[in-house]
Order: C-alpha cells, then structure tokens, then sequence
C-alpha cells in the first residue's frame, strides 16, 4: 500500500466497534494514512424502519469521523430480506442521510453497490444506475462498485457494471433534485417487483475475453439497451 | 461547553474500559431500536415516497436525530463490553478535523476528492471493483483490469480473493495476511496493464 491508498475499517451494525478495529486505525495513524471507516446500516434490523435506519445511518457517520478519525466514510444501508443497496427503501435511507451530512458539514462521504441482478443483465445495469443516481444527487463525493449478483457468488463482477455507475453518475449531476426524483421513482418502479426473479446473470469469464480482456458481444448489446432505457426515462447519458 | 480535546481512537479505546457495561444483546435488542424510534418521533421525521430530500428542515431535523443518536446512546464496544461516550462538543471537534479533500492516487493517475454540496455538477470520484465480492485467483488480475481500463473509473475498490495458492482464506490464520498482501500485489499489476500505475486503490 501507498500513501494514496485507503485502508478500511468497518464498525459493526449497529453503532458498535470492537478492539481490532481501534487498532488497525491506530497503526494507521501513526503512519499518516488514508482511512475509509466502512459500514452498511440494515434495513429491518436493530434500528427498525427507514427513518429509524436512517438517524442510526447519521450516527454512524458521525462516529467514523470524530471517534474513528476516519478520513471519508463509506456508507451501504442494506436491506435485510434482500440482501440489497438497490432497494427503494435502502436507496431512500442513503440519500436521506448523504442529505443531511452534506447540508451540515463539510465530510467525505461515499455509498457501495450490492445490486441483487448479476452481469451481463439490463436489470443489474438499471439497479446500478438508479443507486449511481441516487448519490449523485443527494451529494456523495464517491461512489464504490459494484458486487453484483448481492457479492455472493464467485466471479460475478465486472467493469461494465462500473462503467454505468460512472456515465448515469455523470448524466445526472447538477440536475435539479425534483427532476432527479421523477426519473428515480419511474427507474425503481420498473425493477422493484422482480427481487425473487432476479437473473444471476453471467460470470465475469462468460462476460469478457479473458485474455484480452475485451467485453462481450452480448453485454455491449445489453449495455446499449440500458443506455437506451435510462434514456428514455429522462437521463441524459452520453454515447 | 468547549471540547477539551478532539475524541481519538486511544481515547476511545480508554473509555470503553470504563464507560457503562451494557449486554451486547440489550444494546441490540433495546437501546438501539427504543433510541431510534424516539428519535424519529421527537423530530417528526416521515420521508413519505421521496427517495431524495428536497427540504432543508428534514435535512436539518435529521441531521439533529443522528447527532443526538451518537451523543445520547454512544457506541458499544463488543470487546469490553461497555459504552463509548462522546459529547456533542467532541463529535463538532471531530468534524472540524476531518479532512476537507484528500488526494486518491498519485501523479497522472491521481483524484481530488472534495466535498461536492448537494447535487453539484462535479462528478463524483467512481470508484470501481467487485466491492468485498469472491474472486478465484485465475482471474483476479483479468477482472480488476476490467475496472481499472474504463475511462470513467478514477480509483479501485478491493474484492476478495476466494483462495490464495490453493489454500482457504479464514479469517485470524496466517492465509488472510498472506492473501491480503496478494491482493493488493494483483490490484496494481491490473493497474499497470490498464496503463494506470497510480492509481488509488
């Protein structure tokens, strides 16, 4: 690791911390480094609703910066039947929370990606984009991602899903919040039935030319059509 | 009342050794969930369907709750057993030594990170990777190159290599040191082939 690089900690879910993680950051400290304090407040679990998650999100965000001298946090509200940061309700407490930190102070904050569809699926690329422009809007200063396929399964994550995190990030910032809203309520509308359906997709081998690392045929067709569905739904993505 | 001084994790890790004792299962089970659900009904908080906030008072009431959140209940340290607890004042004096940029990656490579305000049209940092995700060691180069090769991705996230040498990673065995530092090895030969040395991982 490099001066430049982050190290990461994580708190545990809720408001907890234990030994190990107080001294990795002290070893860190003392040699002047980067620190990414990391955690994903759950949805349904010990906080309880969306409101109530979200206050907790605020609390823990605090906490990485003034007892964990954390440089940046790096938020993922999480939801708990799901196993998901794509959710209305997670992507709901997300920006409620970025909101609230960005209008009051002056942090880092970030958010990651556990969308529930796999590679090489339009419903994985849509789930991105939605939660891509979600902390766009509300004021993140970095988005991290993304474990497709929930981060479960061996191999099933590429570039491709970070290359539509990227551009609908792009696409939305400086756009007014209300309009930002409408698109994000059309956008999650159209996956948020089908979680129990959700496509596994394809395994990074199965998504690109390995040796050459070249995407697929297939996924470049899918990324289009995408494309053309943000598009269509008011997000004005680049070619 | 002024913070004596800024709260840090030596400090903390003092006052979790003679801070309340609590039973992890009743900070689970009772303080956290009776501590937000007040919260949320002092401050009248209802998001209602909108997935982002448009109104500086629920930024504002929220930002209150979770301050008061921290401030009223603290934070449980699993291995003592007892509370940390901050003051209001200490967690403003944390805020204030916070860094207001930080500088992801070096030389050409490199990415400011600052704060954006709201829906800014600075593009945030992309960060990409498999984020924690299982990766098999056959293509774990491969993969992170796909990350590091894309024009719109500034820094690298880590995933976590599934086996190191053909052997298990658990955590607290010597595999996890032994794979952490393979991981990292791998990130910037992936780098290197995307033509991207310095960048942040």
């Amino acid at each position: 690791m490099k001066p430049w690089d982050a190290h990461e900690v994580s708190q545990l879910n809720e408001l907890k911390v234990d030994n190990s993680g107080l001294v990795f950051v002290a070893g860190w400290l003392a040699q002047g480094n980067i620190v990414m304090v990391e955690q994903m407040p759950i949805f349904g679990g010990y906080a309880g609703g969306i409101e109530e998650t979200a206050i907790c999100d605020v609390a823990t965000t605090l906490a990485s910066f003034s007892i964990l001298s954390g440089s940046y946090h790096l938020d993922g509200p999480i939801h708990i039947r799901w196993g998901i940061t794509t959710a209305r309700e997670t992507l709901q407490i997300a920006a409620h929370a970025a909101a609230a930190i960005d209008a009051n102070t002056h942090l880092l904050i970030a958010n990651q990606y556990y969308p529930v569809a796999g590679p090489c699926t339009e419903m994985c690329l849509l789930e991105t984009a939605a939660q891509a422009i979600t902390d766009t809007a509300s004021g993140r200063e970095l988005l991290s991602g993304s474990a497709s396929a929930k981060g479960v399964a061996l191999n099933y994550t590429t570039g491709m899903e970070a290359r539509i995190m990227g551009e609908s990030a792009v696409a939305v910032a400086g756009m007014k919040v209300e309009e930002v809203n409408k698109i994000l309520e059309k956008l999650v509308s159209g996956y948020e039935k089908n979680y129990a359906k959700a496509p596994k997709g394809k395994s990074f081998p199965e998504c690109y030319d390995v040796r050459s690392v070249t995407p697929s045929a297939e996924y470049l067709e899918i990324y289009a059509k995408a494309v053309k569905t943000l598009k269509g739904l008011g997000v004005p993505m680049k070619e | 009342m002024t913070a004596k001084r800024p709260v840090d994790v030596l400090e903390a890790y003092n006052r979790s050794k003679k801070g309340p004792k609590v039973a992890e299962k009743v900070w689970d089970y009772e303080i956290i969930p009776t501590s937000a659900a007040a919260l949320k009904a002092k401050y009248k908080l209802n998001f209602g369907r909108q997935i982002i906030p448009t109104d500086k008072s629920t930024m504002n009431n929220l930002f209150l709750a979770g301050l008061e959140m921290l401030v009223e209940t603290g934070i449980h340290n699993c291995d003592t057993g007892r509370v940390i607890k901050v003051t209001e004042e200490e967690v403003k004096e944390g805020i204030k030594r916070a860094p207001k940029e930080l500088t992801l990656g070096t030389n050409r490579d490199a990415v400011k990170m600052v704060p954006r305000k709201g829906n800014s049209s600075a593009k945030p940092i992309i960060q990409g990777g498999p984020t924690g995700a299982p990766v098999s060691e056959d293509v774990f180069i491969p993969m992170f190159q796909s990350y590091a090769q894309e024009a719109i991705v500034d820094t690298i996230v880590n995933g976590v290599m599934a086996t190191f040498e053909g052997n298990d990673v658990k955590t607290n065995t010597p595999w996890e040191i032994k794979a952490t530092l393979g991981e990292i090895r791998a990130i910037k030969e992936a780098t290197r082939r995307a033509g991207r040395p310095g960048m942040g991982i």
